[in-house]
């Protein structure tokens, strides 16, 4: 009977496939997706063509990619997860040299029909590329100085690049979810609490030689935003404004003043929580961090009920990743970091970040539809 | 495969520990939430209005001022103007490269414009430009999208009659100066389309004109613009009191017109309430001038022109009143005994004082003078001996109550008080005793004596009157004047208004012109007076004394008259100087005489019915 059901499912066909897609995580993230479009509506004061129509559109064409890779066989992702993360380190090394500057920090390339950012892409391919380095390391190497250099090998060379654009709030979306899965791989506690020590040492000395002046400004603006009112301050203190003044209920839908008076910069993009949190006061942040919440428990039970460990590894980067893209804004603009750039998925406005993320949830998908499929190991590598 | 199993135990408890780990995020990020909303809510929430709504400062329309009969002499029009918030304003310079297209900016106004910015706060809107035309207006209107924290306005800007010869009285207004700032600190100084009186009867009355200012609250965006109005959240402005003048706006732009291209200074004063109906300083200036903004060509016109249109020379000018003081004179030394009315001295055209001789104007002597013929021929050798017997000290007493060396709460600012001399000011100045030359001098009103245009009518007016030291003023208040007595014994003045009456209505008066003023039996009195502003040397009154034509303009004469009508029931006193004019006979005599007609007939008297109604004839 087991054997029976397991069959027809490596079977494959189109219709079994999809009846094996776990419903509820694309229900829940179109639903936050939904949410996202009403919010630009509102941010833009009710215009659909200043964002919400593009939002909406994206979210329908990532959606739709995001079913099509989770019903693709998932050798082929498995297969793809070296060369997507060279082919993103090549784009990387490109944006360097050919690369569109934007604000003062190089991160897009042009290719004519549109303009791809790099990075972005290198955030799936480094988690892909990890999963699979693991995937295919014998296991007794986990803990072994080999092991564990490769690992951060993968995690820094993109990160290097990504820094140098500069883009602190891609940089560390690169390295925490590496080292998330690098813990998660089995890493002993010893060797990462010596990392921590290590950490503590280089933190410091990164802060001095690692950043821009304007990166560090935005630090010591965000411990002391009386610093500059009108400057990146006038960012935190808007927003806390904006998000202080909703109170339980929120201004209403459409009602925010602080975000249609233009208070808040960037309200449609990274300020957007605070467009949710005016116009629905506590109840409504809550309920946002609630819908978050049940993604990243869904992919992880995912993750949990997969056998082989490039799914695990995979499923438990890419939900790490989208989490913490939603800590860091949260905490952005709550006030409680500093303001680094960094969307909310799903709900900011932004075409690369949506696709990505829709496509690491596809992966995510697809892991689950063919978790029955074998996956060779120590194929992959000279390791 | 142990290991793996291992491995994947690990994976499984790290994952919970994760989970955990997230999950307590989430609680901080809620209990940050809490404490934002709830906790803080209420303060975020007045922050958020704050942001949200404004009120501006509405400057309320400034009162207009009008001549005695209702007429109009200072208004307000519609005016365009933009204004910029520096603080709303991404990029000063390209901002006013963006405006400059339609609006031409000088560099002088760039580096105005910058220094208002310095000055004020950040959010004080800073004016840009004022007095645009309506297509430029509209044309900036249409770019207000590309230009945030530039705002266009119209509003009330004040305007003069063109003529200008209310300029002196009536003043200007402009942007308040550093001064009025510091004095005042309301907002209201501080908008840039408020305008302050700077002189004349707009600074004098600058509170009752000014009104208050209204609020009104508005919904702005983070840009500064004005989103929504709350009218009914808001206090209107209130606008300021119209002021009322004494003057007759009408007599004022005759006289203005009688005096033609001369210089000098007119007045024309009730003589039992002190309103003056006209009060003149010529040539005169546009105050519109000074509203829009003068430009540098404005003012070195204005500053090389030797009639010193800026100067207002009616309460500002310290002429020497020549023969007019003669009245003065005469009362001093009656009311001290020292003349007798009929007593006769003779004059023989000169007088020696020890080295020096003291001329009459006429070279040949007037001959037997007693007081009326010595004022009515306005004889000089006369006077000479009676200051020998009086002393310039009751001549300063009697000059005093009749109103010379003062000055007079009239409503304007910029009086002198002219200059009675006497021998402690003559030390005091000039480390130099009082000498008996001085005497004479100022016996004829020569010398040190100055008096201004305006002292002259008070004194014209008090010998008038009679009985009370009348004192002018301009704007009509609510208190009924309250003069004091004139204190003067009443039987000597009317020897001196006699003489003064001899002077225009008996023959070989100076200003014998008979029932000259044209009403029938309304008959004037006057004094005249011939202002020397030259030395004449011995050597020249040898050869002969040069005719006031043959000389350059400013060593001419003054030509003075003072005068009142009509003589058995004063009602109005004038006074006129012509610098440069020549005799007092000529162009004063006559501007007096055409002032009280005019005054006369504005207040009900009909013109003599021979020159009205020629029919009768």
């Amino acid at each position: 009977m087991v054997m029976q059901i397991a069959s027809s499912r490596r079977g494959g066909g189109l219709g079994a496939k999809l009846f094996e897609i776990d419903w509820l995580l694309p229900m829940l993230i179109f639903v936050i997706g939904l949410i996202g479009v009403a919010m630009i509506y509102s941010s833009t004061k009710g215009v659909w063509g200043a964002g919400a129509t593009q939002h909406l559109t994206r979210l329908f064409i990532g959606s739709v990619l995001m079913i099509i890779i989770a019903v693709t066989d998932f050798r082929l992702w498995f297969g793809l997860a070296y060369p997507a993360y060279l082919a993103a380190l090549l784009l990387l090394v490109l944006v360097e040299f050919f690369g569109v500057s934007v604000n003062g920090s190089q991160r897009w390339l042009n290719l004519y029909v549109t303009r791809i950012q790099p990075s972005e892409i290198m955030k799936l391919a480094v988690v892909l590329a990890l999963a699979r380095y693991y995937h295919d390391l014998p296991d007794w190497r986990v803990s072994k100085p080999l092991g564990i250099i490769g690992a951060l090998i993968i995690i820094m060379l993109p990160a290097a690049l990504v820094l140098r654009q500069p883009d602190l709030g891609t940089t560390l979306l690169i390295i925490a979810p590496g080292l998330i899965i690098l813990f998660l791989a089995g890493v002993k506690w010893r060797i990462i609490g010596t990392g921590f020590v290590a950490a503590a040492i280089a933190v410091p000395l990164f802060y001095r030689f690692g950043l821009k002046d304007y990166q560090r400004e935005r630090i010591w603006t965000f411990l002391d935003p009386s610093r500059d009112p009108s400057g990146a301050g006038y960012h935190i203190t808007q927003s806390k404004i904006a998000l202080g003044s909703g109170g339980v209920n929120g201004k209403g839908f459409m009602n925010g003043t602080q975000a249609n008076l233009d208070y808040v910069p960037e309200n449609r993009t990274d300020f957007i929580f605070t467009v949710i949190g005016e116009q629905f006061g506590l109840l409504g942040g809550i309920g946002i961090m609630a819908l978050y919440l049940g993604v990243g428990v869904l992919c992880m039970s995912i993750a949990l009920r997969v056998k082989n460990v490039f799914s695990k590894l995979m499923i438990a980067g890419i939900t790490a990743t989208f989490m913490l893209y939603v800590y860091i804004n949260l905490a952005m603009v709550m006030g409680l970091a500093p303001v680094v750039g960094v969307p909310l998925p799903l709900i900011s406005y932004g075409g690369t970040v949506m696709l990505v993320v829709l496509a690491g949830f596809g992966l995510i998908l697809s892991a689950h539809v063919h978790r029955e499929s074998d996956l060779p190991r120590g194929a992959g590598l000279l390791l | 495969m142990s290991e793996r199993s291992d491995l994947d135990r690990e994976f499984s408890r790290r994952s919970v520990i994760l989970g955990i780990g997230g999950l307590s995020l989430f609680g901080v990020f809620g209990a940050r939430l809490h404490h934002l909303q709830v906790k803080k809510g209420a303060d975020y929430r007045t922050l958020s209005e704050n942001n949200q709504f404004n009120f501006q400062i509405v400057v309320p329309d400034r009162g207009r001022i009008l001549d005695r009969n209702g007429k109009p002499l200072a208004t307000n029009r519609l005016d365009y103007r933009v204004v910029m918030i520096p603080e709303r304003v991404e990029d000063i310079d390209l901002t006013l490269a963006q405006i400059g297209r339609h609006v031409t900016i000088s560099e002088a106004q760039t580096a105005r414009i910058k220094r208002d910015i310095k000055r004020n706060r950040s959010f004080t809107p800073i004016l840009i430009e004022d007095h645009l035309s309506w297509e430029q207006f509209a044309a900036l209107n249409l770019d207000l999208p590309e230009l945030p924290g530039v705002i266009p306005q119209s509003g009330q800007t004040r305007q003069y009659p063109a003529s200008g010869e209310f300029s002196h009285l009536i003043g200007y207004v402009g942007k308040p100066g550093q001064a009025a700032l510091d004095e005042d600190k309301s907002p209201l100084l501080r908008q840039p389309t408020f305008q302050i009186g700077k002189t004349g009867v707009e600074a004098n009355e600058d509170k009752r004109l000014r009104g208050s200012s209204g609020r009104l609250k508005v919904e702005v965006n983070a840009l500064g613009r004005v989103v929504r109005e709350f009218p009914s959240d808001s206090d209107a402005a209130k606008t300021g009191e119209d002021v009322s003048l004494t003057i007759d706006a009408k007599l004022q732009s005759e006289t203005a017109k009688a005096f033609g291209d001369e210089s000098g200074g007119a007045v024309v004063m009730d003589v039992i309430t002190g309103e003056l109906r006209v009060l003149l300083s010529m040539p005169t200036f546009d105050a519109n001038l000074f509203v829009s903004g003068l430009t540098q060509a404005d003012m070195d016109k204005m500053n090389s022109d030797e009639k010193r249109p800026q100067f207002n020379k009616v309460i500002g000018g310290g002429y020497p009143p020549a023969s007019t003081l003669k009245m003065v004179v005469a009362m001093a030394g009656l009311e001290a005994g020292l003349i007798a009315p009929q007593e006769t001295i003779m004059c023989t055209g000169k007088t020696d004082l020890g080295r020096r001789t003291f001329h009459c104007w006429k070279r040949r002597g007037h001959g037997q003078m007693n007081l009326h013929e010595a004022i009515k021929n306005s004889c000089d050798t006369y006077f000479y001996k009676m200051i020998e017997r009086i002393g310039i000290d009751r001549v300063k007493s009697m000059g005093l109550r009749m109103g010379l060396g003062q000055v007079f709460d009239i409503g304007i600012s910029g009086q002198t008080p002219g200059l009675l001399p006497d021998d402690a000011w003559k030390r005091a100045r000039l480390n130099d005793a009082w000498r008996t030359g001085d005497s004479y001098n100022a016996s004829i009103g020569q010398g040190f004596v100055l008096a201004t245009p305006l002292q002259l009518a008070v004194m014209a007016a008090r010998i008038a009157n009679g009985s009370q030291a009348v004192t002018p003023h301009i704007v009509i208040g609510e208190d009924a004047p309250n003069f004091a007595q004139l204190d003067v014994n009443l039987d000597h003045l009317k020897i001196v208004q006699h003489a003064m009456f001899g002077v225009c209505e008996e023959p070989g008066g100076t200003a014998y012109k008979p029932g000259a003023l044209g009403f029938d039996g309304v008959q004037m009195a006057g004094k005249t007076g011939t202002g020397q502003v030259r030395g004449i040397s011995a050597a020249e009154r040898a050869v002969r004394v040069r005719r006031n034509e043959e000389l350059p303009w400013k060593y001419r004469d003054h030509s003075i008259f003072v005068g009142y009508a009509p003589y058995d029931n004063p009602r109005f006193a004038a006074s006129c100087l012509v610098e440069h004019g020549g005799s007092g006979a000529r162009k004063a005599a006559e501007m007096v005489r055409g002032m009280l007609r005019g005054a006369l007939a504005s207040d009900g008297f009909a013109q003599r019915s021979d020159d009205a109604a020629p029919e009768k004839l």
